[in-house]
């Protein structure tokens, strides 16, 4: 039975509680990204994060994450969670937990996950400074991605 | 047959921002491709082209040849930041 979950929140995610949501009988490892906001970048203090999606897109595109995963990786399910709105430094935004019969798949598909998310789905930061703020902009100039330019 | 439809389009973070709105509706020749109301966008708001941007149609990435039809949902926006 898959367990696979992807979700959208405004409110403080619980590690544990996604983790555990996805362990199926047959699993003995589970990897979880805990990404949390960053006091410092580059040297440059953040204040705190505002996250914003197109939720509606953003959904699809994490379920395409997802089925694609399960199509490379020797996994069994996958839980994705990403919050929106103002967060502080030390919070978590994205958690991706992956459960697999062995921990070797689990790591590499966690991985390749937070990677295509940080590049395919419509989620954007701002960085809030003591004297300004800041859209952060994606590396995507990815050839499956179309761009304006091209 | 009309000679022109509405379509909806979305901008989000930076470019919210410079367009100063979230939404709007924009008519387009019946038959117009997507790629059409990007172009439109840009030469609108030059400012826009100093970004990586990336274009949807109806919530899939745009590859600027889709043919618009009424109802459509477009969304504008830089490269994502997520994670």
């Amino acid at each position: 039975m898959r367990m696979d979950f992807f979700e959208i929140t405004t409110e403080r995610i619980s590690i544990e509680s996604i983790a555990r949501r996805i362990v199926p009988p047959e699993c003995g490892a589970t990897v979880t990204l805990d990404g949390y906001v960053r006091q410092f970048t580059k040297g440059k203090e953040t204040i705190y994060l505002v996250y914003e999606a197109y939720e509606e897109m953003a959904l699809k595109e994490m379920k395409k994450l997802i089925d694609q995963a399960r199509d490379q990786f020797e996994i069994v399910n996958i839980g994705i969670v990403h919050r929106l709105g103002r967060l502080e430094i030390g919070e978590t935004s994205v958690v991706i937990s992956v459960a697999a019969p062995h921990r070797r798949a689990a790591f590499a598909a966690c991985e390749w996950l937070i990677m295509e998310l940080k590049r395919t789905v419509p989620i954007w930061k701002k960085e809030v400074y003591t004297d300004g703020e800041q859209w952060i902009e994606g590396q995507s100039d990815s050839p499956s991605l179309p761009t304006a330019q091209r | 047959m009309s000679e022109t439809i509405r379509v909806k389009v979305l901008f989000f973070g930076a470019v919210a921002d410079e367009v100063g709105r979230r939404v709007d509706e924009l008519e387009v020749r019946t038959g117009a491709p997507s790629k059409s109301i990007f172009d439109r966008l840009l030469s609108d708001y030059p400012s826009l082209s100093t970004h990586k941007l990336l274009f949807s149609v109806n919530q899939n990435y745009a590859t600027g040849k889709e043919t618009l039809k009424t109802g459509d949902e477009l969304a504008i926006f830089t490269a994502v930041s997520g994670g």
